[in-house]
């Protein structure tokens, strides 16, 4: 890849990382910061981040081209599925959501240009105006440890410690930096002084020197990974850094009876499979479990059925991408005992691709959530109402993100409220799983609110 | 009992049992295909369980052409199902699976006829990897204390023919014991005075145990700083994994300990591939088998099983130096399924293979995966 030299990650992979090179780019972030984005408003790096994913848009743009090119084998999705994830991704950036978003974590007044809130950074208060109560700022200098090569997540936090003003420095971990790269040269290329208030760089999670030395450095931490990861990185950290520790989550399906019907299965299932595709079902947000309400005008198994032929047709054309043995090894496992079982229960179904780990469906009557292998292998699970669902997920309650819905509107605010009370923290319909809007709040945590302070100002 | 599948077993143990079994010429090399047709189609018409499972695949007797078509089970399978050709009053031995946190573990059930056969083929294989054995010692609960383990149970078998049963703890058999919440220990104090003893004799010492007995023993011997160099002959068979009984160390460095601490060197220490599921066991000694040219430490079975490499994402055998799944045809399996899908992953190396490990269920990479 024919990028310049801007970002750690950019050297070439001979190239050794020292804990002299990560404080010194650590130094350099701050510098540029001062210099380059604190002063900017909020409205001039909301302008920029629509350019830059508008430009992510179109067809011939280059890191677009590249992305699609060569993410095949960097980062081992397809190309459909990249096209597929990036664009559902950067098609949220408009001015509406990113004012949506900043209502929601700051309060009106900041979205309605209204200077009752005011960032510390923007220019200074005109004080002859109406009274001033609080001001914000962000981290001087935020720290995102990246796990996975879910690109999204990772371009989620740029983009909002760009809104906080933050100096930011990504640690990706090894194999995964590609895409958070390509974005941040595509930031770099349209503004070059903010693009120099970021650093991408990948090494291999739990090298002390390497990351000490950022440690040492940062206000603020974000990581993903799972518990014992994140515990382990908490307890490295100087007292002064604030943490943000996105754990593992888990997510669910739930389609309703009364949705079941021949005019409605084609939609039904065609959105059930966006869900096990995008990203090839590797993330939080993916389904493992399908959960289909029993005695619909179309029945639980034909669902599942349906699903596999919808799931053979996106192989054509959205092909999964290539995985590595130990995880095909997992998924060849638990077909084949799968298979066992079909062959002597006639509650338990499996349909699944030939030749190839590609894609499976499993069917089976045991309402227990099971954690799926990921990478296009889903559960349908027949239940005969909510309340059994609820008790199927019971042993991965207080870990599940998502429940992807299928059932008509005047059912979904009495579900929504079940699954909310129940402890999930996203209700959406299903087939926009893996489709959060910019205002997520991950995990239910506040994603601009965790990052920022207030100051109070009493008058 | 099916007298048929009595026959089968009868004839097998002659051909295990009998001596030319390792010139590569014998009988059962060169009915290796059609000893384990026969096998199949008797399993087929005897073992329902798995008939049903060859049915589902539309894979039959009438249907398959030669050994590596006959359908697999996994071992997972043995869990669920009872996939066994032996009325339930015929029944009189049952092998599980080990292992702390599996909540159903896999029952493999035995007669006097399977383990006449089970015990022949053990001994057989045994025996050529250890032919000089001087004393065992053997780092585990004796069969008394743990009826269901196969790997126990194949000690005891050993112990016995070698003599061993007659001889006191003190100097020969069984060093472990077991608790009661099924924890398995070992009486370190005795296992000491054996390899004082043993270095003071010269007389050669077989210590046999899991890998995470020998990781019990190193640590107290480290402890109390104690150093052994073993007479120059013994050995060591190490086999299985950790099970979560102990620290988990990767085997270049059990290895490395073990001759730090006993003075065993790496050609003196043979690794067992072995499961409840089967009734014979690989090991990873290089042997002179005229019938192959065996250039790495591969493991091997006795020619009554035969291994193949399965690529997980097609279904097809892997070429040589390629990972897959391990798969093994074990006609001494006779009253169960001889056809075994296992869960481990290793490379083909000629006709053996390298052992990997354990197939880890893939986790969903993106937030939930291990920041590496």
């Amino acid at each position: 890849m024919n990028l310049p030299n801007y970002f750690l990650a950019d050297l070439p992979p001979e190239a050794e990382l020292s804990p002299k090179m990560i404080a010194e780019a650590c130094l350099a972030l701050k510098q540029n910061r001062e210099k380059f984005l604190r002063p900017r408003t909020t409205d001039s790096i909301v302008k920029l981040l629509c350019e830059v994913a508008t430009e992510w848009q179109q067809p011939d743009n280059k890191f677009r081209k590249l992305a699609l090119e060569l993410g095949p084998t960097e980062t081992g999705f397809s190309k459909p599925i990249l096209e597929r994830g990036l664009d559902g991704f950067f098609k949220q950036f408009t001015p509406d959501n990113f004012q949506a978003l900043l209502a929601q974590e700051l309060g009106d007044g900041v979205a309605a240009g209204n200077d009752e809130y005011r960032m510390m950074n923007d220019e200074s208060p005109d004080h002859s105006s109406s009274v001033i109560r609080h001001f914000w700022r962000g981290p001087d200098f935020l720290v995102h440890i990246a796990a996975g090569n879910i690109p999204n997540p990772t371009l989620m936090s740029l983009t909002l410690g760009l809104l906080t003003r933050s100096a930011q420095f990504v640690k990706c971990a090894s194999g995964a930096s590609f895409l958070p790269r390509l974005f941040a040269h595509s930031i770099y290329e349209l503004d070059r002084k903010l693009g120099s208030c970021l650093e991408i760089a990948e090494w291999r999670g739990g090298n002390l020197a390497l990351e000490n030395a950022l440690f040492a450095e940062a206000d603020c931490l974000t990581a993903t990974g799972n518990d014992e990861t994140l515990a382990a990185i908490r307890t490295r950290l100087p007292a002064k850094v604030r943490f943000l520790g996105y754990g593992q989550r888990v997510s669910f399906g739930l389609v309703t009876r009364e949705v079941l019907r021949e005019d409605t299965i084609a939609e039904i299932v065609s959105r059930a499979a966006d869900d096990v595709i995008a990203w090839d079902q590797n993330g939080c947000l993916s389904p493992h479990v399908i959960y289909v309400e029993e005695r619909g005008a179309v029945e639980s198994d034909q669902f599942a059925e349906r699903l596999a032929v919808e799931l053979a047709k996106r192989e054509a054309a959205e092909p999964r991408g290539k995985i590595i043995t130990e995880t095909a090894a997992a998924i060849a496992s638990r077909r084949s005992i799968c298979e066992a079982l079909a062959a002597h229960r006639a509650d338990v179904k499996i349909w699944s691709s030939q030749s190839s780990t590609a894609w499976t469906v499993v069917f089976e009557h045991d309402v227990r959530f099971q954690f799926s292998p990921a990478n296009r292998f889903i559960y349908v699970k027949p239940v005969p109402d909510v309340a059994t669902v609820l008790q199927g997920v019971d042993a991965v309650h207080g870990k599940v993100s998502t429940v992807g819905i299928a059932a008509p509107p005047e059912k979904m605010k009495d579900l929504a409220w079940q699954f909310a009370r129940w402890g999930a923290t996203r209700i959406c319909p299903l087939g926009q799983m893996q489709n959060p809007p910019l205002t997520w709040r991950h995990d239910g945590r506040p994603p601009l609110g965790d990052l920022i302070t207030w100051v109070d100002f009493e008058q | 009992m099916h007298p048929e599948l009595s026959n089968f077993a009868a004839c097998l143990r002659e051909l295990i049992e009998h001596p030319d079994f390792l010139t590569g010429e014998s009988d059962l090399d060169r009915q290796f295909d059609s000893l384990a047709l026969e096998l199949f189609a008797l399993q087929f018409k005897f073992n329902a369980a798995y008939r049903k499972i060859c049915e589902a695949r539309q894979l039959t007797p009438q249907t398959v052409q030669g050994w590596t078509q006959i359908p697999a089970v996994p071992t997972a399978a043995f869990k669920e199902l009872e996939l066994t050709s032996l009325a339930p009053a015929e029944r009189t031995t049952v092998f599980h699976s080990s292992g702390t946190t599996e909540q159903k573990p896999s029952r493999h059930f035995h007669t006097v006829e399977s383990m006449a056969v089970y015990e022949a083929s053990l001994w057989q294989w045994f025996q050529l990897h250890f032919g000089d054995p001087g004393e065992f010692v053997f780092l585990t609960p004796n069969a008394a204390a743990a009826p269901h383990s196969s790997l126990i149970h194949m000690f005891d078998i050993v112990s016995r023919k070698t003599g061993g049963a007659s001889l006191s703890l003190n100097r020969s058999g069984f060093f472990g014991d077991i608790t009661a919440d099924g924890t398995w220990t070992i009486h370190f104090d005795s296992v000491v005075k054996k390899l004082k003893s043993a270095c003071d004799s010269g007389q050669p010492l077989t210590l046999l145990g899991t890998a995470f007995s020998f990781v019990h023993v190193l640590d107290f011997l480290a402890e109390n700083n104690l150093q052994f160099q073993l007479p120059q002959s013994s050995r060591v068979m190490e086999t299985g994994g950790y099970k979560n009984r102990s620290r988990v160390l990767p085997k270049v460095e059990l290895h490395a300990l073990i001759h730090e601490r006993l003075g065993v060197s790496r050609e003196n220490i043979i690794c067992e591939y072995g499961m409840s599921e089967l009734s014979s066991q690989a090991y990873d000694l290089e042997i002179q088998h005229p019938a192959s040219s065996i250039q790495h430490r591969a493991f091997h079975f006795p020619p009554w099983a035969r291994v193949q490499i399965i690529s997980p994402e097609t279904g097809g055998e892997v070429a040589d130096g390629e990972t897959g799944l391990i798969r093994i045809f074990d006609l001494a399996n006779v009253f169960s399924v001889a056809a075994i899908q296992t869960e481990d992953l290793g490379v083909r190396r000629a006709d053996g293979f390298e052992l990997l490990g354990r197939a880890m269920q893939a986790e969903p990479r993106g937030c939930s995966l291990m920041t590496t």
